[in-house]
């Protein structure tokens, strides 16, 4: 006779909540639209380098877009600007998405949440390129 | 007396140490509920490994993201010093591959952070056994991500910290 208990406890068995929000479908095929195409926006809008903003730290300024170092300036940061233009792009597909019909968005795999972050590494490894080999060569 | 410079220090200490809280509860929160989701218990009671398996990991899923996104700001914020006052010292000593697994970091968090969306969907509709394989998915990955985040930004503070 078994004694361990058939439904797991701690996988989930039961529902956290029962919030519209969870319920919806169209805020299924915007979020898995969204986590999905994010790191894809992501790795594409640091290969482009598409910042929204490119932001100055030593002067606390902000400028539209992709602005170079300026020596007046000092460093550019362009990281803030990267996510910006990510969360932009992938929040525009979640919402293209939310407008198909649901057989359409059903078909989106679901294990591409988590496969795309995964596959997003190597590039952003590459991407850093210029501190691994200022490191090899010491 | 304090100088400015120190009253500088402090500032950036403090925020770093609230980032640093809120990584802390973030990673306990991940780490539940990846191991929940690797290894379920079947059966209750057990030792402390069990139990630390044993947690309900559909309640955690709003707090991770709320968590996620407060660690995330606070470290963005933290950022803007620590590319004037740690970044230029870090390449001046030459400490290169300390700098790109910073920026390796940065690029990881917002990984993690477009993930939320979805992985709270999946979270909140833990019945529906349409999405488990994709919520364990994401849970470790998540879970991996965190770990590296905290990691590489515990041996940054430990390169140079704040108040170095």
């Amino acid at each position: 006779m078994s004694t361990t208990v058939t439904a797991p406890l701690a996988t989930g068995a039961t529902s956290a909540t029962g919030s519209a929000l969870a319920a919806s479908s169209k805020f299924k095929a915007f979020a898995t639209t969204f986590s999905i195409t994010g790191p894809v926006a992501y790795c594409l809008t640091v290969y482009m380098n598409w910042p929204v903003f490119t932001y100055f730290p030593a002067t606390g300024r902000f400028y539209w877009g992709l602005e170079g170092v300026q020596p007046s300036q000092g460093p550019n940061m362009l990281w803030y600007g990267w996510t910006l233009t990510t969360i932009l792009i992938a929040a525009a597909l979640g919402v293209i998405a939310m407008m198909l019909p649901e057989r359409v968005s059903r078909k989106l795999p679901l294990f591409l949440v988590w496969l795309f972050p995964i596959l997003s590494i190597p590039f952003v490894v590459y991407s850093l390129m210029f501190w691994w080999r200022l490191a090899m060569q010491e | 007396m304090t100088s400015p410079i120190s009253t500088s220090n402090v500032f950036w200490t403090i925020w770093l140490f609230v980032h640093l809280i809120l990584a802390l509860g973030l990673l306990g929160a991940l780490t539940h509920q990846a191991m929940a989701v690797a290894l379920p218990v079947r059966q209750p009671a057990g030792g402390i490994v069990s139990r630390f398996r044993a947690v309900s990991a559909p309640s955690y899923a709003t707090a991770v993201c709320v968590l996620w996104v407060l660690t995330f700001l606070v470290g963005s914020f933290i950022y803007t010093s620590y590319r004037i006052n740690i970044r230029i010292p870090l390449e001046q000593g030459h400490y290169f591959k300390t700098g790109g697994f910073f920026d390796f970091k940065e690029h990881v968090a917002t990984l993690g952070l477009v993930l939320l969306p979805a992985y709270w969907f999946f979270w909140k509709n833990a019945q529906n056994p349409e999405y488990d394989n994709a919520r364990k998915g994401v849970t470790l990955v998540l879970a991996v991500m965190c770990w590296f985040l905290f990691i590489v930004g515990h041996v940054l503070n430990n390169t140079r910290g704040f108040g170095a």
